[in-house]
């Protein structure tokens, strides 16, 4: 059964009526016209105080009675074969519990150095530390290959033996496609960019790294505290592993320490642990360390784009071609056309994209996959269309983007507050050594859901109301915005909602991944607090001799609707629960209609000063205007931006794995040289949170994690560009390539 | 030794250093001598020159509280922090004083502990996140400011931005944002609440009543 | 890290009854507990010298004298290192982090062991630790030498202390218990070509007692300046001291350090000779800076640094003598 519901929808400034049929079992989906007292506004975090008290256990954290701490031994050769191990030096050590090692049998192959070869469990870190150094491996070694463009030769060593070569197949989309009608179109147009624009490999370096505390309840029975973004999968490669059911294995993730895609799947060092810990019959700690963090557990693959772009006499785009390589080590998903082929409107796109196999450590997923690479190509290559046509930079991609409402929009705003109307129309016109530009850039990203997900709401009789779920927080704050829904929903205040997440034995979450979490899980907390709002509704109707139509939830009472000095308080409701409590439910289903795959704009204005003298670049201001859908909590929501944009600057200054080019080893795997952009490097931040309300679920939330992140180096690159007149096709854009940029210009010096 | 000698050398020591004041620091002496003392190493251990590597039982002043426990020279103080006291606020995140989540506040200094030996910590006042709270619950205001201004995400560098917030605020109690800045330059956010960091360090420092004059 | 025993002498010279079994000095800890963590190296036995108050004081009377375990987040805020010490405190002010500066010393500072990335990691047994090869010479030098890079290894100094302090001429007093010797702060510092292996003529059975700085410094005019990819935590790919003894508009005497250069903080006297006795123009720092570069010879990816360095030369040089860097055109 189900029912229709007339809904003002649309950008906040221009909204629309659109009908939209719900099941019975669901509420009225929030739109544009609804005024809200949480929702939308600025909430604190529920779990603030654990998180400035030190309170809030992380994995890291965790300290068992008699537990063991686990230590890998790790391959320091790049691609070799282990031959043998001894370990009886270490096993003879106090404290050594056991020895185990990751292949059942030798000889074993390496294809990365970092790549874990044994485990060993002691009764302290130091311990387990020095009884890894007196194990002796016998290693026969192979060739190797760490550079992109050296796996991608014909007669580079191969990663895996038997391929022919170290590139996978190449996916090209259209599947169709014939690339030379696109090379027809391009000569054809009136103007073309024909580039190649470089991104380097990054690392997710997130402060708490990758790491579990496992332990065996009994034979058949594992428990573990991971620090994961998707307590579920962790579940279920146990499970898998150790061929127990599902319903056997616990994972919890109370706290967790940033992800940022790295902590999405499972990891040989779930699996050792849990072996760790079977064998010797005591609860297990194994945590990464950082240099270990940074060569083991995943990275942003780099990338080599080749992009061609024509566009008309009118600044339309006429054609995008895009053929892109990409190096997630001896892992795979280096792709980035995502961008190419979802910002800008033309039909003419044809991608293709080949991940390169080299010998260095497995990519993983980070923060918007493959975007920030494509995007860092193609708004540089769109920026340079524009140049090249006189034409404003901002006015091309208005043209280019017509059809989309919300960036019109995005691009006045930020237009508005970065002052480009002010800006020199020239590029490199400034006197004087210090060179100030202007850049913009698109984001994109998908409005991604998962389904299934349940949330249960325990009501009280005295009024206390409960809500669990297994999803973790990584850091966005996803149980203080379910406790904002449930309040707004029930009339409490978010502070009165007891939120439980991050544990297997609550109902089926989200994985923080893909910015989903928030569309995945308020639409399921939404439902279970208006089913329980109904219950609640229900057994105040009767007492106060009302029709549950004219009743309403609001400021923790029970009010008759136009009559608000007639109401009873939650409380009093509550205390006619029969039976003490109950507990309803509520699933993520499909939306109501079709928004899946839909995009979401954002738009990033940068401001940056060049140093000429020195090539160093200084980011002054950065303005990012962003859609998430329905915004829930504005504060945590701009906090996020933050993020994003600053890991952005990070990405486009400082960072990069730098694997020595003669022996395959990273060099800087640490946190003092590898870079990351500290406090005194932070620009202004001005975020601008698009309200747009589509009405697809019962919440209409979309997510922020991923967008904020996207345009941010290419923004800053188009903007070095416009101070200086030059470009900068690689990152990161430290001085060295600056001056060098400048050389090729003007001869070196 | 005796506990109760311990206890008064430590104790003496702290008056000494407490005695000496902030303002010696700027005094322009010819003299040279009143650097404000941290790290001295010769606090509530025992009379022995030379510890054994096997370790010592050494007493630690931390949060106001004393505690005893037997460590190794090599032991680090965020080792006795973390697992001896179960004071885990303070984090490790990368374990070479690069990162700052270990920051806690010795003598009333921000150092990193996990560069700092825990033998040389003894005796010295040692101030953590776990210390910050008044017995009675109520937060401090730099933590109060922090959930205010939500200047923290996923939380592991959270303790450390506040002991660094707190270094700066109690010498410097209304700092610009360039002195803000600078205090937290130790500190690595990979989640990248910095600005919401700022605010916070500002606002707890406003909250105090001060206001500087610029 | 590996075990190992800790000494706490109460004096200087109870210091030297522990120098035995294996054992290194111990002060603010910062580089030698990196290394030990690293397994780089594992000393027996820490002596730390912390607990010695007599080493720790900035006098500043005919000259400047400093104490080697004074901390750089002291010498950062100390209010005696004005006019021609200035630049001391600007080098500690800038150096590591908060944290790190308030525990390491002026003295560790000085002796610390290289950055370099290969000497850092275990996982390279280089020349510097004996081994045969540099792999920074055919490696990732991005961040290396440009200049004295020629002898079998090409790291650079990383002491920000010691390009400041040999700006005025610093003298370090040592002592081993039995004698006393007093170095130039410039012949302190030992190249490649001298010992592969360590950086400084500091004995194992040594400790440095003081650094002080000549009194004929007083009156000189002095800036420091670095130069970071990253502005917080960073280490620099360029640092320049200056001095300055002005005549008027002339210059009378001057000392141009270049850090971060050579396996040694070095005087640029190619530099200095430009400046000595010239009138003192946004020209002739120009010329000055270009200059001092005449010598360098940059690996196979840092020749970018010798821009950098033409740069920050010339920019310190204007900051110490109170001219505008940025009003003398590109």
């Amino acid at each position: 059964m189900s029912k229709k519901y007339k809904l003002k929808v649309g950008v906040q400034e221009n909204l629309r009526d659109l009908t939209v049929e719900v099941n019975d079992n669901q509420p009225r989906p929030w739109d544009g016209s609804d005024h809200l007292k949480y929702i939308g506004k600025e909430q604190t975090r529920i779990d603030g105080r654990e998180k400035v008290t030190g309170r809030a256990k992380y994995t890291f954290d965790r300290q068992l009675p008699g537990m063991l701490w686990a230590r890998f031994l790790r391959s320091p050769y790049p691609a070799a074969v282990v031959k043998s191990i001894d370990s009886s030096e270490a096993e003879k050590m106090p404290g050594v519990y056991a020895v185990i090692t990751v292949a059942e049998k030798l000889p074993m192959t390496i294809r990365f150095a970092g790549q874990e070869i044994l485990a060993v469990a002691a009764d302290s870190d130091c311990v387990a530390e020095e009884a890894v150094r007196r194990i002796q491996i016998e290693y026969d070694k192979k060739p190797f290959v760490v550079s992109a463009d050296e796996a991608r030769k014909a007669d580079a060593p191969r990663v895996y033996s038997g391929m022919n070569s170290n590139m996978r197949e190449t996916r090209i989309r259209p599947e169709d496609a014939r690339e030379s009608d696109y090379d027809r179109l391009l000569s054809g147009s009136h103007v073309r960019v024909d580039q190649t624009y470089r991104t380097q490999v990054q690392t997710h370096s997130a402060m708490e790294t990758h790491g579990i505390v496992a332990v065996w309840e009994d034979a058949r029975h594992l428990k573990a505290w991971a620090s994961t973004q998707g307590t579920f999968a962790v579940r279920n490669d146990l499970a898998d592993y150790f061929g127990l059911p599902k319903s056997n294995v616990r994972v919890i993730t109370e706290y967790m320490g940033g992800g940022f895609g790295a902590k999405l799947g499972g990891g040989i060092y779930y699996i050792m642990a849990a072996r760790l810990a079977k064998k010797t019959g005591k609860p297990v700690r194994l945590m990464l360390n950082r240099k270990e963090e940074h060569l083991s557990v995943g990275n942003r693959p780099d990338s080599v784009q080749h992009l061609q772009i024509g566009a008309d006499r009118n600044g339309k785009i006429t054609a995008i071609k895009l053929k892109s390589y990409g190096t997630a080590g001896i892992g795979t998903g280096a792709g980035t056309s995502g961008p190419a082929r979802n910002i800008y409107q033309t039909d003419n796109i044809y991608v293709a994209e080949t991940d390169v196999l080299t010998n260095a450590g497995p990519g993983a997923a980070f923060r918007a996959p493959g975007h920030p690479q494509g995007v860092f190509a193609l708004e540089q290559a769109i920026d340079e269309l524009a140049w090249k046509l006189k034409m404003d930079p901002l006015e091309f991609r208005r043209i280019n983007t017509a059809g989309d409402e919300r960036r019109r929009v995005e691009y006045r705003i930020g237009a508005g507050k970065i002052g480009w109307h002010k800006r020199n129309p020239k590029a490199g016109a400034d006197k004087g050594v210090i060179k100030r530009g202007l850049g913009v850039a698109n984001s994109v990203w998908y409005y991604i859901y998962g389904r299934g997900f349940v949330c249960s709401i325990q009501v009280h009789s005295d009024g206390s109301v409960l809500l669990t779920n297994g999803v973790q927080d990584i850091g966005g704050g996803i149980g203080t915005v379910m406790a904002m829904v449930v309040a707004e929903e029930l009339g409490l205040k978010p502070t009165d909602i007891e939120v439980k997440i991050g544990d297997t034995q609550y109902g089926l979450g989200p994985a923080s991944g893909g910015s989903q979490t928030t569309a995945g899980i308020t639409p399921a907390v939404r439902d279970a607090a208006w089913a329980a709002g109904q219950r609640v509704l229900k057994i105040a109707a009767d007492m106060m001799n009302e029709k549950i139509q004219n009743l309403e939830l609001a400021d923790g009472r029970i009010l008759v609707k136009n009559k608000k000095e007639k109401f009873i308080t939650w409380k009093k409701a509550c205390s006619k629960i029969p039976g003490d409590q109950f507990t309803v439910s509520g699933e993520r289903v499909k939306d109501n209609h079709g928004l899946q795959r839909r995009t979401i704009a954002g738009v990033q204005f940068a401001d940056v000063s060049v140093d000429i003298e020195t090539g160093v670049v200084t980011v002054n201001k950065i303005v990012a205007v962003h859609d998430c859908g329905r915004p829930m909590d504005r504060l945590t929501i701009r906090n996020q931006i933050n993020g994003g944009v600053i890991q952005g600057i990070s990405y486009a200054l400082f960072e990069n794995r730098i694997l020595d080019r003669n022996t395959g080893v990273m060099v800087n795997a640490n946190l003092e040289q590898y870079k990351i952009a500290g406090s005194v490097d932070v620009p202004q931040i001005e975020s601008v949170i698009l309200d747009v309300n589509e009405g697809q679920s019962s919440t209409g939330a979309i997510g922020i994690g991923e967008p904020a992140t996207v345009p941010t180096a290419a923004a800053i690159a188009n903007a070095v560009y416009h101070a200086i007149g030059v470009r900068v096709r690689e990152l990161p854009m430290t001085p060295q390539r600056i001056l060098a940029a400048l050389d090729q210009t003007k001869g070196v010096k | 030794m005796s506990d109760s000698h311990r206890k008064k050398s430590g104790i003496s020591r702290r008056t000494f250093i407490k005695g000496l004041g902030l303002s010696s620091l700027g005094a322009a002496t010819l003299s040279g001598e009143g650097l404000k003392g941290t790290l001295r190493g010769t606090g509530l251990l025992p009379e022995e020159r030379i510890v054994p590597a096997d370790g010592t039982e050494a007493t630690f002043l931390v949060n106001g509280r004393k505690r005893k426990v037997r460590i190794e020279p090599r032991t680090t103080l965020a080792e006795v922090l973390r697992h001896r006291f179960g004071l885990t606020g303070t984090k490790l995140g990368c374990g070479r004083g690069a990162c700052g989540a270990c920051t806690v506040l010795l003598d009333g200094k921000a150092v990193s502990s996990c560069m700092t030996l825990a033998i040389d910590a003894a005796g010295v006042p040692v101030e953590t996140i776990e210390g910050l709270q008044a017995k009675d619950g109520t937060l401090h205001p730099l933590q109060e400011a922090f959930i205010e201004h939500d200047a923290m995400q996923c939380g592991f560098c959270t303790s450390g931005m506040i002991m660094s917030g707190k270094a700066l605020l109690d010498i410097n109690p209304a700092p610009d944002e360039q002195e803000i800045r600078e205090s937290v330059s130790g500190n690595l956010c990979r989640c990248g609440t910095y600005p919401h960091v700022f605010e916070a360090i500002q606002a707890a420092g406003s909250k105090s009543g001060i206001r500087k004059t610029k | 890290m590996r075990k190992f025993e800790y000494a706490m002498p109460r004096s200087v010279d109870e210091v030297f009854q522990y120098l035995e079994n294996n054992a290194a000095v111990k002060a603010g800890g910062i580089d030698l507990l990196d290394r030990m963590k690293e397994y780089e190296i594992s000393p027996g036995r820490l002596v730390n010298i912390n607990g010695i108050e007599a080493l720790r004081y900035i006098k500043n009377g005919n000259g400047l004298r400093l104490g080697p375990s004074v901390t750089l987040a002291e010498l950062a805020a100390s209010k005696k290192l004005t006019g021609a010490w200035r630049v001391i405190a600007l080098a500690a002010a800038g150096a590591a982090t908060p944290q790190i500066r308030n525990i390491a010393t002026l003295a560790g500072n000085l002796c610390q062991r290289p950055r370099c990335w290969y000497f850092r990691s275990a996982d390279f047994h280089c020349t510097r630790k004996g081994g045969d090869t540099c792999f920074a010479l055919d490696g990732e030098n991005q961040y290396h030498a440009i200049i004295g890079n020629s002898d079998g290894c090409v790291i650079v100094h990383p002491s920000a202390m010691a390009t400041a302090l040999l700006a005025l001429d610093a003298v370090i007093v040592i002592e081993n218990g039995k004698d006393s010797r007093t170095v130039a702060l410039a012949d302190f510092y030992m190249t490649p070509a001298q010992d592969i292996q360590r950086e400084t003529v500091l004995q194992a059975d040594e400790l440095i007692t003081e650094i002080s700085v000549p009194g004929t410094m007083q009156g000189w005019k002095s800036h420091y300046n670095k130069l970071k990819e990253k502005q917080a935590f960073d280490w620099p790919l360029a640092e320049v001291a200056v001095a300055l003894q002005m005549d008027g508009k002339r210059v009378k005497d001057v000392r141009v350090v270049l850090g971060a250069a050579a396996p040694v903080p070095m005087r640029s006297e190619l530099a200095e000779m430009v400046l000595k006795n010239s009138v003192l123009t946004h020209e002739l720092a120009r010329t000055a800076a270009g200059e001092a570069m005449e010598n360098a010879e940059p690996l196979s990816e840092n020749g970018y640094k010798v821009r950098i360095f033409k740069t920050m030369i010339y920019r310190t040089l204007c900051h110490a003598a109170g001219m505008d860097p940025f009003a003398g055109g590109v």
